[in-house]
């Protein structure tokens, strides 16, 4: 792939990650999310940050599904 | 050696009809989620690999459930 | 029907198992596939159980990934980690979409880091992946789902209240705007 090509989709995603970042500030039960214990909220937080919920799942000590389950009660949507 | 006859669609409801008839329903009832759901797929199909899968053990270990839980292996 | 086979991830499965109309599934594919990895990922008792349910009736199967699916997969992890800016797609993300391209099965996935993969890595670029929104859209071509012409959004919105996943906001416009004109063609 050609370097301009690269860039011109590093910008796309760029793009759709910065949308998705404020829906995802904007939806999240921040109450609830400051409630938690410590490892279970960075990695809320990290997730409305990066929207990676691999990464998020693992800073928060669980498996994919229940991180997810913890999203909803988070009210934090996951926007793909 | 003859060749055994080989499996009829009536075989294979029997078979669910047995394994259906046997089973400790209680026993299953209280097991966790994917103990509980492992031993209905296997009760309903008689796969014991797919079950054990489900499950998330080797298939000794759930051949060692299934025994507890009163579901026949029927051959 | 309109494709044989898909294969889903744990990222699809998670979400797409909450949604009330979660059986249309199996009027699109004849079946869909489950890889082992995915399936152990798997762990509320409303997903288990709509999966175990839909692997006895066979809309589902297990997939058992063979060592070289898992070695190219692993390869894939490896190439998406070098490139800068992108979610890194993980291992049972990467299985399916290799899988995928190995079988020209449909992927079904939420997952980033596998669109990044799709979009930026040749091994995979010829890889088909759906969304849920992609099986939305479908499903109302099919007329598997019908539109309510008086409020056409209404399909995207019980998906997206059921589970707490929005659609990108250019999808959702233009998918809103492609079902404003299949109601204008059906009058």
């Amino acid at each position: 792939m050609s370097a301009e090509k690269m860039s011109k989709k590093i910008q796309k995603w760029i793009e759709l990650e910065e949308e998705a970042k404020r829906i995802r500030r904007v939806m999240a039960d921040w109450n609830f999310i400051e409630k938690q214990p410590p490892r279970i909220k960075e990695a809320l937080k990290y997730y409305v940050e990066k929207g990676d919920i691999r990464r998020a799942s693992l800073l928060a000590g669980m498996n994919v599904e229940e991180f997810r389950e913890l999203l909803r009660k988070a009210k934090i949507p996951v926007i793909v | 050696m003859p060749a055994g006859n080989p499996l009829t669609k009536e075989d294979i409801e029997e078979a669910k009809k047995i394994r259906k008839a046997m089973a400790d329903w209680n026993f299953i009832e209280k097991q966790p989620p994917r103990i509980k759901e492992a031993l209905k797929y296997y009760i309903e199909t008689g796969d014991m690999y797919v079950a054990s899968r489900i499950a998330n053990l080797t298939i000794e270990e759930f051949n060692e459930i299934r025994i507890k839980a009163r579901i026949p292996n029927v051959a | 029907m309109l494709h044989e086979f898909a294969i889903a991830d744990t990222c699809f499965l998670i979400d797409w198992a909450r949604y009330r109309r979660r059986d249309i599934l199996f009027k699109l594919f004849k079946t869909v596939f489950v890889p082992e990895a995915v399936l152990r990922e798997v762990v509320s008792e409303n997903t288990i159980s709509w999966i175990s349910r839909w692997l006895a009736k066979g809309g589902l199967a297990l997939y058992t990934e063979d060592p070289s699916e898992i070695e190219e997969a692993r390869k894939l992890v490896e190439k998406s980690r070098r490139i800068p800016h992108i979610i890194p797609v993980d291992l049972p993300e990467a299985l399916c979409l290799i899988i995928g391209k190995r079988r020209n099965y449909i992927v079904l996935t939420e997952n980033r880091g596998a669109l990044m993969a799709v979009d930026f890595l040749e091994e995979v670029n010829n890889v088909t992946v759906w969304r849920s929104l992609e099986i939305l859209v479908k499903a109302i071509e099919k007329e598997i789902l019908s539109i309510d012409c008086n409020d056409p959004e209404k399909i995207l919105k019980e998906y997206m209240n059921d589970t707490l996943h929005i659609f990108p906001r250019r999808d959702y416009n233009r998918v809103v705007r492609w079902m404003h004109e299949l109601c204008q063609r059906r009058k």
